[in-house]
């Protein structure tokens, strides 16, 4: 067999968190496309988020099961079949299950430009080895796992955002500021969230943590 | 236009274009100017019609993704048959694969996406004459001379307006549009000879 792939949705290994690799597991790499399931951690199964990071559209196919959207603040009932397409990357999007085996396809890109996959479809492996470290608490061996993923390539923001929270965590302050600081400056979403997230604790009252 | 930031419809509320054997184009990309990837869908309503029209992506460079969403299909991939239940997902990357699909259950539906790996995505020109020719003569013309404007010097357009221009009695620009196209792609020429729509072009 060549040129082409011929499979079920349920033979492709799900991830974490709902997520089921679908352009990953069969090499696309001319659009984003990908199912979701009901996410462990917070029951949902398309996170509220916007896209101003990425400017992709996005389109959502209710493959399987019930959803209610909520977008812009509306509530969108979604039954199987239904279709919703974002076109604006500033609007907040958002699915949650009706059903519990609800299943939604994304697709998605930015228009007018040869589709790269996404940071975080690229983190997943680095994150993957590293959040195990995390949850043990080994702070300095999931920092090395990401400094790692920044020798590799991997210098984007969410990767930063994450080495600054396990050095902010491992007492690194000086390491840890200054990767935040390269977070922000690769994705300005990430000062709201740093505000909020008790990862740095440890160094929030440093003069120079971002405000 | 001002557009809303979002749009939402169901799939059996999508238009329904008869394109031949039986398949029917659904509108998506278009309805929604989608302009990231092309995406579709396609419904067979009897078992043997075509779900997907026999092609390649030769022209196009394009990756294609097929996913049933309903019913039953079986795929011909260059000479393999690949059975295709719904919840089945086909992935063609080479794009010289040669890609059919047979329905085997009524209301067979497949939701198609695609795209070239190496550059921005583009509508593709088929669109405006699959709509084209669901319209009435004048409006066909009209979605062909939007559809120029986005593919200028469109070989395809240019000979399907021709078309159009034939059904409508306008015989001179037909025949401009014609000689266009076939200047761009001489094998228009010998389709226009059978075709139906220019018989008072070439008289």
């Amino acid at each position: 067999m060549s040129g082409w792939r011929a499979m079920q949705l349920e033979e492709i290994p799900a991830r974490n968190n709902g997520w089921i690799p679908v352009r990953d597991h069969l090499g696309i790499t001319a659009f984003g496309v990908n199912a979701w399931t009901k996410r462990e951690t917070d029951g949902a199964v398309i996170a509220q988020h916007d896209e101003k990071g990425t400017a992709h559209e996005e389109l959502y196919y209710v493959f399987r099961g019930h959803a209610t959207f909520t977008v812009d603040g509306d509530e969108v009932d979604a039954p199987e079949g239904t279709i919703v397409f974002v076109r604006d990357p500033n609007v907040s999007r958002g699915a949650t299950p009706i059903d519990d085996d609800t299943i939604i396809l994304t697709a998605g890109g930015k228009p007018g430009e040869t589709f790269t996959v996404s940071d975080w479809e690229r983190n997943w492996e680095w994150n993957r080895r590293a959040f195990p470290l995390y949850r043990d608490k080994k702070y300095a061996e999931a920092a090395a796992v990401l400094r790692e993923a920044v020798a590799a390539g991997a210098d984007n923001a969410g990767i930063h955002y994450n080495l600054a929270c396990f050095l902010s965590l491992a007492g690194d302050t000086d390491d840890a500021l200054a990767e935040l600081r390269t977070a922000i400056e690769g994705d300005e979403s990430f000062r709201e969230l740093a505000r909020h997230d008790s990862d740095f604790d440890p160094i929030r009252n440093d003069p120079g943590f971002p405000t | 236009m001002t557009q809303q930031p979002y749009d939402v419809v169901s799939i059996d509320e999508l238009d329904r274009i008869p394109v031949m054997h039986g398949l029917e184009w659904r509108p998506i990309r278009r309805r929604f100017d989608v302009r990231a990837h092309g995406v579709n869908a396609y419904t067979a309503e009897n078992p043997g019609d075509w779900v997907v029209e026999e092609h390649t992506e030769g022209n196009l460079r394009h990756q294609e993704l097929y996913v049933v969403v309903r019913g039953h299909a079986r795929f011909t991939l260059d000479d393999e048959d690949v059975d295709a239940p719904a919840g089945t997902f086909v992935f063609i990357e080479d794009p010289d694969v040669k890609r059919k699909a047979i329905s085997e259950e009524p209301g067979t539906t497949v939701l198609a996406l695609g795209a070239s790996p190496d550059e921005p995505y583009k509508p593709s020109a088929w669109e405006w004459w699959f709509e084209a020719y669901a319209r009435s003569p004048e409006e066909g013309a009209a979605i062909l001379r939007d559809g120029l404007s986005e593919h200028p010097d469109h070989p395809a357009l240019l000979y399907h307006l021709a078309c159009m221009e034939g059904k409508l009695g306008n015989i001179g620009e037909a025949r401009g549009h014609l000689d266009r196209a076939i200047e761009l792609d001489p094998r228009w020429r010998e389709r226009a000879e059978s075709d139906e729509d220019l018989t008072a072009v070439l008289a």
